[in-house]
């Protein structure tokens, strides 16, 4: 401020007030207190100031509500519990807690999206749901019609259901491996005890679909 | 959430909403640890405004404040959502702005009504002959003056 005047002087001294009160005006609002050829240097001098104090709270100071208080410890849990399926855990709990849907809720949306009716199948949904939910399944390997089916009934974007379910970098990374062939001749007929203990196509659905890759 | 360097957190803080917004994109892209702790200071950007927003659109549409606050809660897991997406979004103001009134506008559970206060519907009751009786002079209908 070496080279501004008094006017320059009384201006900047009044945006460091006002910004102090919280109740700064646009910067144009100052320069226009200055002459022409101090502007650029005011102009310079509250951009620092601007930069130096950071992103500035919104009007209205709304931090102290109990509303603004559960909203960030959304986000602090939810990114928190970041890990093998990204966010996708934390993000369906919260929602689902925040629209009062209950578990079985979803799972039955889940069991009429992918026809499964038997006991079998259902009781697989519940756990793997529960599973996803938890944080314990890998992201990737959850199938995109599953993910679809979840951003319907949580009404949400399929894409953002898709991309929250990336998962963090730290988490193991599971790639399939191929499996181990056998050579030479048909495979034996399975016998009875064998075929009894075949297991039911409706679970083996729902774990392809928790556990099957993306194109599942 | 992972710790990073103060400097570099502070850094990020310092950033304002478009540059903060284009760090993020490039965070996700390229799977950058750095991508929670970015996600976290624009969510806190984000977060006023939906409060604001839920509370405003809430009253207005009549609901209470437990259901605003749930609002709240829904949108910041929204926006969350949104933020892990690849591709460019919006300034963070706008796109809290956009979510926090979807899950106002959503449809809400009907809510038990309080009993409406409404005049009691009189019990009127036909009686037979009632005409009939007037005509003959058995019965007299009722005067303003006298009755």
């Amino acid at each position: 401020m070496s080279n501004g005047g008094e006017a320059f002087e009384r201006a900047f001294r009044q945006a460091i007030d006002d910004l102090k009160e919280g109740e700064e005006k646009p910067i144009e609002s100052y320069l226009g207190l200055v002459p022409e050829e101090e502007r650029p240097q005011l102009s310079q001098l509250l951009a620092d100031v601007l930069i130096a104090r950071g992103p500035g709270a919104a009007p209205g100071d709304v931090t102290e509500s109990e509303g603004y208080r559960r909203a960030v410890a959304v986000v602090d849990e939810v990114l928190g519990s970041r890990g093998k399926a990204g966010i996708l855990p934390g993000s369906l709990k919260a929602m689902r807690n925040a629209r009062g849907i209950e578990p079985d809720a979803v799972v039955e949306r889940l069991a009429a999206d992918f026809a499964v009716e038997g006991e079998e199948g259902r009781q697989a949904l519940a756990r793997n749901y529960h599973r996803l939910e938890t944080g314990a399944l890998l992201g990737s390997k959850v199938s995109r019609r599953l993910l679809g089916s979840l951003a319907k009934i949580f009404d949400v974007d399929a894409a953002d259901v898709l991309a929250a379910a990336r998962p963090a970098k730290e988490g193991p990374t599971l790639r399939s491996v191929p499996a181990m062939g056998r050579s030479g001749g048909e495979p034996p007929e399975p016998s009875r005890s064998q075929t009894e203990r075949l297991p039911d196509p409706e679970v083996e659905l729902v774990e392809r679909l928790f556990h099957g890759g993306s194109e599942a | 959430m992972a710790e990073f360097d103060p400097i570099e957190e502070r850094a990020i803080e310092m950033l304002d909403d478009v540059r903060l917004e284009a760090v993020r994109a490039e965070t996700v892209v390229h799977d950058d640890e750095r991508f929670e702790f970015v996600l976290w200071a624009l969510c806190l950007r984000g977060v006023p405004v939906i409060e604001r927003v839920c509370r405003a659109r809430g009253e207005a549409r009549g609901l209470g404040e437990e259901e605003i606050e749930l609002a709240t809660e829904d949108a910041a897991a929204r926006m969350l959502l949104r933020l892990s997406r690849p591709e460019p979004q919006p300034q963070i103001h706008a796109l809290a702005a956009e979510v926090a009134a979807a899950c106002i506008d959503r449809a809400w559970p009907a809510q038990p009504r309080p009993p409406r206060l409404s005049p009691r519907a009189p019990r009127v009751r036909l009686i037979k002959g009632l005409d009939e009786a007037i005509e003959i002079g058995k019965v007299r209908p009722n005067d303003w003056e006298t009755s």
